[in-house]
């Protein structure tokens, strides 16, 4: 039997699609049966991120209203075929098309064939927010260290809480450490004192997730990349191991011999 | 307020919901309902007694609570209470001693984060944190057993006495009866210990705990 983990965040645009890809990328890669859900109805884009988009034939709402079987549904990955799966969310519908006990239903099926079921949520914490926490086992919630992210992770944080999702992780997202260092950023100490739930990573600002994203590829499996590194020690820690978080200051030479370049050290 | 017919109240026997008059059962399911909705999620989970003033219940009736509270995520305990509770009479106490009840007191062992709102009759203790954008709102004091980072309004019906104490005390706004103060808007140095806030001549001051 897998798990149900729900990827949320309350604010958009912090990055609970790409860290949905990349662990579902990582997990598939440590040979793990991963299925990624998304519950973001009307303006989905895990497909695109995973560069899917032109397979997809059925939809949720087609599996949740019976219309296909849900093997037809789930469209297997370019790298890891089998091992990792989307089930696409639908494009021109709205989100009150499903409910949360069709939703329980559909995750209970998924959980008997894969190990780890991720479902992306929606922005918000409306009707497709609770759809996409109603069959979820556990939940992680992503944030940015800005205050406006951090406050409505601690909003979601009690939302779960009271959907009985307790225990919820926390990744941050999109650190720059230089900023942190100036004092121009939130540091991770700062959002672990507001949020205090356990932090499940720390995942660096850079460009090749943007690069990335855009070709429909994942940092996860990428040697080179540092916020793919962050990525798979997620993974890690999501298979039980203990990883210790990694030295997001590592740049500090190269960022220090780049500024002399530039003629702007002092 | 003290005209509902239904009080939800948390007292040393747990949560107790007291029924003044059991003749009037939709009226007090309504007033149950109302109130648990206002509460949002508040008591999900915890397990109430029941107590009634007048009249009695019948066990359909009972079932009919017993499902309404479960759709807020509350139990029903059935064991009786060992002491009836006093009543609670709003308007002689305020004549009295313009003082709230000492032991009427709500403790909250959990942080209230943003978008979660607590309203009492009473004082009220967290022992948590008290996040921006999450809201207390009592008759009594406020003590927050952390940071009270949200809105705190201690003496909601005018105790013009009543205080704010929190170990770290950085509320976006704090009011005390009708006196209302908010944060300045320059950083401020974060206060090294326990502060609490009191009403001195009209205005909200702060000062460093110690006793």
């Amino acid at each position: 039997m897998g798990k149900v983990i729900v990827i949320t965040s309350g604010k958009g645009g912090v990055g609970k699609t790409t860290t949905t890809a990349n662990l579902g990328a990582g997990l598939a890669a440590s040979g793990q049966k991963v299925c990624l859900v998304d519950t973001d109805i009307g303006l989905r884009n895990l497909d695109v991120v995973l560069g899917l988009e032109n397979r997809i034939v059925y939809d949720l709402l087609d599996v949740v209203e019976g219309n296909c079987r849900l093997r037809q549904a789930l469209i297997k990955d370019k790298h890891f075929g089998e091992h990792l799966v989307l089930l696409p969310a639908a494009q021109t519908r709205e989100k009150d098309a499903v409910n949360p006990g069709q939703m329980r239903e559909l995750m209970e099926r998924l959980k008997r064939d894969y190990d780890f079921v991720i479902l992306d949520s929606p922005a918000g914490i409306e009707h497709g927010f609770k759809n996409a926490i109603a069959g979820a086992d556990t939940a992680i919630v992503v944030t940015t260290p800005e205050i406006s992210a951090v406050r409505d992770a601690d909003r979601i944080i009690g939302l779960l809480e009271a959907a009985e999702l307790y225990e919820p992780q926390l990744i941050i997202n999109r650190v720059r450490p230089d900023m942190v260092r100036k004092g121009d950023m939130m540091d991770i100490n700062d959002i672990d004192d507001i949020l205090a739930i356990s932090i499940l990573g720390v995942v660096p600002d850079d460009q090749d997730i943007i690069v990335s994203t855009n070709r429909g590829e994942t940092v996860v499996t990428d040697k080179r990349s540092r916020p793919g590194q962050a990525f798979r020690n997620i993974v890690r820690r999501l298979l039980g191991e203990e990883v210790p978080f990694m030295d997001l200051q590592q740049r500090k030479v190269m960022h220090w011999f780049k500024r002399i370049l530039s003629g702007e050290a002092q | 307020m003290s005209t509902e017919l239904c009080r939800i109240k948390g007292t040393r026997e747990g949560l107790v919901i007291t029924i003044s008059d059991a003749v009037q059962f939709s009226e007090v399911l309504s007033s149950l309902d109302r109130q648990l909705q206002a509460s949002q999620s508040f008591f999900r989970g915890s397990s109430a007694k029941l107590y009634v003033e007048q009249g009695t219940l019948t066990e359909a009736q009972m079932d009919e609570i017993r499902s309404l509270i479960g759709e807020y995520g509350m139990r029903l305990n059935r064991e009786p209470l060992t002491r009836p509770l006093p009543r609670p009479q709003v308007e002689q106490v305020m004549e009295e001693s313009q003082e709230v009840r000492e032991d009427n007191t709500l403790l909250v062992r959990r942080t209230i984060r943003s978008g979660q709102r607590l309203h009492y009759d009473g004082n009220v203790v967290v022992m948590g944190d008290v996040n921006a954008g999450a809201e207390v709102v009592c008759t009594g004091d406020i003590l927050v057993l952390g940071a009270l980072r949200g809105v705190a309004h201690a003496g909601a019906e005018g105790k013009i006495d009543a205080t704010v104490f929190a170990f770290r005390l950085e509320p976006t706004q704090l009011r005390i009866a009708h006196v209302i103060s908010r944060a300045p808007d320059e950083k401020l140095p974060q206060p090294s210990g326990p502060e609490i806030a009191r009403v001195v001549e009209n205005s909200i001051q702060l000062s460093v705990y110690n006793h």
